[in-house]
């Protein structure tokens, strides 16, 4: 596979109104460690939806680990986001489910037995520092935590790219710190692609990446 | 308590769809028994001047299950001491034969009207007492009930489907995010929608097992046999295997019918 993500004239938006991207073209490559930057409502998370899936293009074209994404079924787009990793903001873990078994979801579903699950989510939380919290639930732990384990969650499959859409924004320092380890330490050593959407590039990350620039519904890569 | 709150606000629902449906069906045999019981009770009673042949007006009116005379020795019996005996063997002769006939259903106002007529145009009836008007009273009543019980029905179906549905609409509420969640990770749609299958299931397991216990203790109350008694009519039995698996069946069927419809309608993300 040539490129991860191509986009080409890629326009996205919502129902009737103004689109948020025109024209777009970037492509991301296996093994990228990519970050998309802009002001407030430019259009980052708009972007990464679309890669996962959730937001349909308006026009033009863009593949998805060779998936395209305009006109996609129900059951190729449940195929394609096995192989991410999506972390969220406001990170996304099921209240009523123990952290080891927010951890164990991808892997359910990509219909491993119980104990291959229990076993590589013990290995993540200790990973992450949390393995002596996997009992609790998700409104027992800090949002730093709940940031972990949401991260442990994205690389418990082993994805082929982890999608984060500003997963450090309610976090202080040190969970920042963690996370930016943990993303970076993905793409080094498992070979994983990152698409980071932030409002700031850490600037200690200490690995190579690429910069895409959003304003006025136009993507600019930076040099 | 919130699970139970959740399981409850399902389960009543379910109930009240299982216990009038059961209702009906019983209240459509006690109806039926009671036509039975009416048929049986009912005679038309036919004078006719001579003795009749039974077979033909059997084969002339079809409406007819039984023919038995009645005897009017007793008549003769009463008359003995007032006339002598020269009129009494006289009045023998000459008095006509009394009939009383039993039909294969209870008739309606109408088909009693028709058989009298059919009857009459033998020539071998002169005449035919019915005596229609007070059972056509008390059967119409039960066809009232009946239909009355049957509009029960459907309402209560109706309000029950109605509150299931709104109980699922909480429960995609409580589940939405869980299941959106599961959807950001490709899970497929019957392992994001089990646990709503799964009480659907649980529940109607519940509502069902209750509707039966009340049905299987309810003819043996007390107070519930006397008053059957009163009415005459007797409760129908609920056998476990057949009336409550068709419950079940029901629940079952409602039930997952309307997460499924829920489920449906849900965005997905």
């Amino acid at each position: 596979m040539e490129y991860v993500i191509q986009a080409v004239d890629l326009t996205l938006g919502y129902g009737n109104d103004e689109p948020v991207i025109v024209d777009a073209n970037f492509k991301i490559n296996q093994n990228d460690f990519v970050f998309i930057t802009g002001k407030s409502g430019s259009g980052k998370s708009t972007i990464l939806k679309s890669m996962y899936g959730e937001l349909e293009p308006k026009k033009g074209d863009l593949s998805v680990c060779g998936v395209q994404i305009k006109g996609i079924s129900t059951s190729k787009l449940n195929l394609l986001r096995r192989y991410l990793g999506i972390v969220f903001q406001d990170y996304k873990l099921i209240n009523e489910w123990t952290i080891e078994k927010n951890v164990m979801l991808p892997l359910m579903i990509g219909g491993f037995s119980k104990g291959v699950c229990l076993k590589q989510a013990q290995k993540l939380l200790k990973h992450v520092k949390l393995l002596h919290k996997a009992d609790k639930f998700p409104y027992e732990l800090s949002g730093g935590e709940q940031q972990r384990a949401a991260m442990a969650r994205a690389l418990a499959h082993n994805p082929v790219m982890i999608l984060a859409d500003e997963p450090t924004g309610n976090l202080d320092d040190y969970s920042s710190e963690v996370i930016w380890d943990l993303l970076k330490n993905a793409k080094e050593h498992l070979g994983t692609t990152i698409v980071v959407v932030t409002h700031h590039i850490p600037p200690t990350l200490g690995t190579s990446y690429k910069h895409f620039f959003l304003e006025s519904g136009v993507v600019y890569e930076v040099s | 308590m919130k699970s139970l709150k959740n399981h409850l606000s399902v389960i009543f629902p379910l109930f009240v769809l299982l216990f009038s449906l059961q209702f009906a069906f019983m209240s459509d045999e006690m109806v039926k028994e009671f036509e039975k019981k009416l048929t049986n009770d009912y005679t038309i009673v036919i004078v006719s001047p001579k003795k009749i042949d039974e077979a033909v007006l059997m084969s002339r009116v079809r409406d007819i299950k039984s023919i038995e005379e009645i005897s009017s020795k007793k008549i003769i019996d009463k008359l003995k001491g007032n006339i002598s005996a020269k009129n009494l063997s006289l009045l023998k002769v000459s008095l006509p034969k009394f009939y009383s006939i039993k039909l294969k259903k209870f008739p309606s106002l109408n088909e009693i009207e028709k058989i009298k007529n059919r009857l009459l145009k033998t020539k071998m009836v002169s005449r035919v007492e019915t005596f229609a008007k007070t059972h056509t009273k008390v059967y119409r009543v039960f066809l009232l009930l009946k239909s009355v019980s049957f509009l029960f029905l459907i309402f209560i179906f109706f309000v029950s489907f109605l509150l299931m549905l709104k109980q699922m609409r909480i429960w995609i509420l409580e589940h939405k995010e869980r299941m959106e969640i599961m959807s950001y990770f490709g899970a497929p749609f019957w392992m994001k929608s089990a646990v709503l299958y799964r009480l659907a299931i649980v529940d109607s397991f519940i509502s069902a097992l209750l509707v039966s216990v009340i049905y299987v203790i309810l003819p043996n109350l007390g107070e519930v046999k006397k008053f059957m008694n009163d009415l005459g009519v007797a409760l129908p039995k609920f056998n476990l295997l057949i009336d409550g698996g068709f419950l079940l069946g029901v629940s079952l069927l409602f039930s997952l019918f309307i997460v499924s419809i829920v489920i449906r309608k849900m965005k997905t993300v």
